[in-house]
């Protein structure tokens, strides 16, 4: 089990696309977003490289302006 | 319903993350994990990556591996945040082709400069190595030479410091810092006599306007820019201003944007300082009581060899650092030419936007920042760019206080802690001194408890003027002038004049420019022995003779200093593999194995006949002071255990002995400088880090100004006390071209520089599966319209040529990097495709930093 806590930074008047485009990562969830552009998003993803590969794949993001890793947990399932 | 362990774990994530954003969400209630129940020992360092300092938490299990990290919520700094870099911070100790023992290359059960590695013991390795080093420096002090780190820890770059300065009697000891920070090093020197910046990170949040000056911060600084992000989307009427000289990831935030060509930032610059003239808006009572105006040396060449056409050109080579006292009048006529009109022309960025920007420095009621990195110290005119930017800043007052700020951020972890603060320079010596000041060598002489004459001046006499007595040398000639800088120490392995080089803590093989007729040739030198230290079988360690396998970053007891003053200590959390040891615990055994008689010569033991027979050891590091501290059990403030091998050796306190010897050149009566002052040892351990001057464990936000900097007393204002006079210094310079401008043959600028995922040379991020994965080879960022000139296409495997030397990697018109036309970029993480064969190894002549932004290329298919 691999469970990432990042804050994403977007411009507040274009939320909506970058939210889009966030949920179109696999295992992405957004959890609420500010007003001055501050967004919880989690990411779920069991498999290392994948879980990298999505980390990156969201600071690459058109209109993301920076991502941050706040939390992670990983521990093996059984 | 149950809430399952994946439920609660993530409820714990988003609380986290929301209390972060200031966010709050229904359904959860902040409810925090509770105590951590994964049987982890957490403990706090200072990053291992990059020069913004954030402090991470390292998660150790019971058997004493690495598994975990977090960023620091304690931390002034990161705040609690991570860069992916950081998250991946326990796989770089355990990369799988890490070094476990000393490796010589051997024929026939010799040493042999063409013969294979083979595993030897540490002791076969010093006794080799000893006997090459006792040789070389017989033939003077440049016959050996050192090339440390802003990597190394605090007390590593003090002892390397102390071995070759005062063991060995030589200049020959650089960073490769030399590569990055000389030129904010020399801009900070000329301009304020004191090096490092004013202010601090704090300024992210009072700035109502940030000027990147080429920084792409949001892949090099990410949590900075997250802090600078988040002021810009909260604050009202928060600007940021970006310059560079490709779009890059900063792009998606700036409000104005600007891509201009290359060298011409100087134009910018100046035309900036015109515009406040102009318009009479420069702060008067500010600059007649604080500011001198001078005027630089113009015309003073590139840093390269002596016979190069470009240097037998130049009028002003011997005296490229010369200044000359001017007025303000005629300070204003030197940048009358750089007029709205000439510089958007020159620059090719819309005169409309350099005047939005210009206008921000220009109001009175505008708090302004501003931020570079190496955009502007690797450059052929480095420190007069930074200097150009502080003179924008002291004409408007603009400093020295919370948001009014010109910050020059670094690039390595310890480059201002160690490099800069130690002194690990050709000419320096700890806290601001330098070799070229008798009355320094002989204040660091006392400390040190050396004979008077024992640290090798910078003109090899025993006195400032040229007059004065020469140094005696173990060579039998006078001492002679003794400074080289790192491009001349690759000038001089080539040339045969250097024949023994210490690597440590740094792949300079993959990171010093013109890899093909300079670096390379000189490694390989057959006159030559070459010592590389590094956990990793890096392409310096394979260019190597010897290699040395070290125990890395939290594998042992260490200290970092960041850009913004702040001083961070972390605590051995595990064991290094193998027979690896730490960098300190290298340059003190090694120590052992030398002789003062090897080393120094008979006049100069005469003075101090107690150290005939006695070992560099014995006089540099067992004499009383290093040595004075008992081992102690390290134990952090929840009764946590830690080992310090390097203690356990030599039989005491190392780590603080070193430290508290060192902080005697901030403390000690008589010192030369005040204001570097540093807390005792153990108040780091407790701290998240202090910003120097720490006086009465107090620690100094922005420096110079009263109510901020104890140094300036009540009633002074404003004091740049790193002058006698207490007046920094306004420093006129021109635009002056680049050494190598695109033409008909070579018709593309190259760019070289970093990406988010790898750090530096790739050493430890490249050995990340997971980041490698995302980013395995360099790419060369190019404009669609030159692409579609070449008939190339995205992924089109191409050749970039320069005078020096191909790579061939593939082409990218649609990443995250979009350079103009007529400029390509490419990474020099990638060992598969070394860019610096490419490069031109040209220099700002000042501060002898490489400028690896800026030479021509052209890229044809491969």
């Amino acid at each position: 089990m691999n469970i990432c806590g990042i804050l994403v930074h977007a411009h507040p008047e274009g939320f909506d696309a970058v939210r889009e485009r966030l949920l179109g990562i696999a295992g992405v969830e957004v959890h609420g977003i500010s007003e001055e552009g501050r967004a919880v998003v989690t990411l779920e993803e069991d498999d290392e490289d994948r879980l990298a590969e999505s980390m990156l794949a969201i600071q690459k993001l058109e209109g993301v302006l920076s991502a941050s890793l706040i939390y992670h947990h990983n521990e093996d399932d059984n | 319903m149950k809430q399952t362990r994946r439920d609660f774990i993530k409820t714990n994530a988003i609380a986290a993350t929301a209390a972060m954003a200031g966010v709050s969400i229904p359904g959860i209630n902040g409810v925090m994990a509770e105590e951590q129940k994964d049987d982890l020992r957490w403990d706090k360092a200072a990053c291992r990556y990059c020069g913004t300092g954030c402090s991470v938490l390292m998660g150790v299990n019971k058997e004493g591996k690495v598994v975990a990290s977090q960023g620091d919520p304690d931390a002034p700094v990161n705040r609690g945040l991570n860069c992916i870099k950081g998250y991946f911070l326990p796989k770089i100790l355990y990369g799988k082709d890490r070094l476990t023992q000393p490796l010589l290359r051997k024929k026939d059960g010799k040493y042999d400069k063409n013969g294979d590695f083979e595993p030897v013991s540490w002791d076969e390795a010093f006794k080799t190595m000893a006997e090459k080093w006792v040789a070389a420096r017989k033939k003077g002090p440049k016959g050996v030479g050192m090339f440390g780190s802003g990597q190394w820890t605090v007390w590593e770059g003090y002892a390397a410091s102390k071995l070759m300065k005062a063991g060995f009697r030589t200049n020959s000891l650089e960073p490769n810092a030399r590569h990055c920070m000389a030129s904010a090093v020399a801009a900070f020197i000329r301009g304020f006599g004191m090096d490092e910046p004013m202010g601090c990170y704090d300024d992210l949040e009072h700035a109502d306007t940030f000027v990147l000056w080429g920084a792409n911060m949001a892949e090099m600084h990410p949590i900075l820019w997250s802090r600078l992000t988040d002021t810009r989307l909260t604050k009202p009427g928060c600007q940021v201003h970006v310059l560079s000289t490709y779009e890059h990831r900063c792009f998606e935030l700036s409000d104005n944007s600007m891509v201009f060509e290359p060298q011409t930032d100087l134009a910018i610059a100046n035309y900036i300082a015109n515009y406040i003239i102009q318009n009479k808006a420069y702060n008067q009572a500010f600059i007649d009581k604080n500011v001198n105006f001078t005027q630089a040396e113009t015309d003073i060449g590139y840093g390269l060899r002596d016979d190069h056409p470009l240097e037998k050109a130049a009028k002003n080579v011997k005296t490229a650092g010369k200044l000359t006292p001017i007025s303000f009048e005629e300070y204003a006529k030197s940048v009358e030419p750089y007029t709205l009109e000439y510089t958007a022309k020159l620059s090719k960025v819309p005169a409309a936007q350099l005047e939005a920007m210009a206008k921000q420095y220009a109001d009175p009621n505008r708090k302004v920042s501003s931020y570079w990195t190496m955009g502007m110290n690797q450059h052929t005119r480095g420190t007069w760019i930074n200097g150009l930017v502080y003179n924008i800043h002291l004409l408007m007052g603009k400093i020295s206080e919370p948001g009014n700020s010109p910050f020059s951020l670094t690039g390595q972890p310890s480059a201002c802690g160690t490099a800069r603060e130690v002194g690990t320079f050709t000419h320096r010596l700890p806290a601001d001194l330098v070799t070229k000041k008798d009355a320094h060598c002989k204040f660091a002489e006392k400390v040190w408890k050396l004979p008077e004459g024992t640290i090798p001046r910078a003109n090899g006499k025993l006195g400032d003027d040229d007059a004065a007595p020469d140094q005696t040398d173990i060579s039998g000639k006078p001492m002679g002038p003794t400074l080289i800088h790192a491009v001349a120490m690759h000038r001089a392995l080539k040339g045969g004049k250097m024949n023994c080089f210490w690597v440590m803590c740094n792949n300079n093989l993959q990171a010093a420019a013109n890899f093909n007729d300079e670096s390379w040739p000189g490694w390989r030198n057959p006159d030559n022995f070459i010592t590389v230290s590094d956990p990793y079988p890096t392409v310096s360690a394979q260019g190597a003779d010897l290699v040395l396998p070290t125990a890395m970053w939290i594998e042992k007891e260490g200290a970092y200093g960041n850009a913004e003053r702040r001083t961070q200590f972390w605590r051995q959390q595990t064991k290094a593999p193998g027979e690896s040891r730490s960098d300190v615990w290298q340059i003190m055994e090694f120590a052992k194995y030398i002789k003062a008689e090897d080393v120094w010569d008979a006049a100069l033991l005469e003075k101090a006949p107690e150290y005939a027979g006695k070992t560099l050891y014995d006089i540099l590091y067992a004499n009383g002071v290093v040595d004075k501290f008992p081992v102690e059990q390290v134990t952090d403030d929840r009764g946590n255990q830690y080992d310090n091998d390097e203690s356990a050796h030599f039989g005491y306190y190392v780590q603080k002995g070193l430290f508290e010897e060192y902080r005697l050149f901030n403390s000690a009566e008589g010192m030369p400088k005040k204001g570097h002052e540093m807390a005792e040892f153990g108040a780091y351990h407790k701290a998240r880090g202090l910003r120097w001057p720490v006086i009465d464990g107090k620690e100094t936000l922005w420096r110079y100004r009263e109510g901020y900097d104890p140094h300036v007393a009540a009633g002074e204002g404003v004091k740049f006390y790193g002058f006698p006079d207490g007046k920094a210094k306004i420093i006129s310079a021109p635009y002056e071209p680049a050494a190598e401008a695109p033409d008909q043959d070579y018709d593309l600028w190259l760019c070289t520089g970093r990406v988010l995922e790898h750090w530096h040379s790739g050493s430890m991020t490249r050995r990340v599966p997971e980041l490698y994965r995302a980013v395995p080879d360099a790419l060369v960022y190019m404009h669609p319209n030159d692409a579609k000139k070449r008939k190339l296409r995205d992924g089109s495997e191409v050749k970039v040529v320069s005078r020096r030397g191909e790579i061939v990697s593939r082409v990218e018109t649609r990443g995250r990097n979009r350079p103009p036309e007529g400029l390509v970029f490419v990474p020099w993480f990638d060992a598969g495709r070394l860019i610096n064969k490419v490069t031109l190894d040209q220099t700002c002549p000042i501060s002898k930093e490489t400028d690896y932004k800026k030479c021509a290329v052209k890229v044809v298919k491969a």
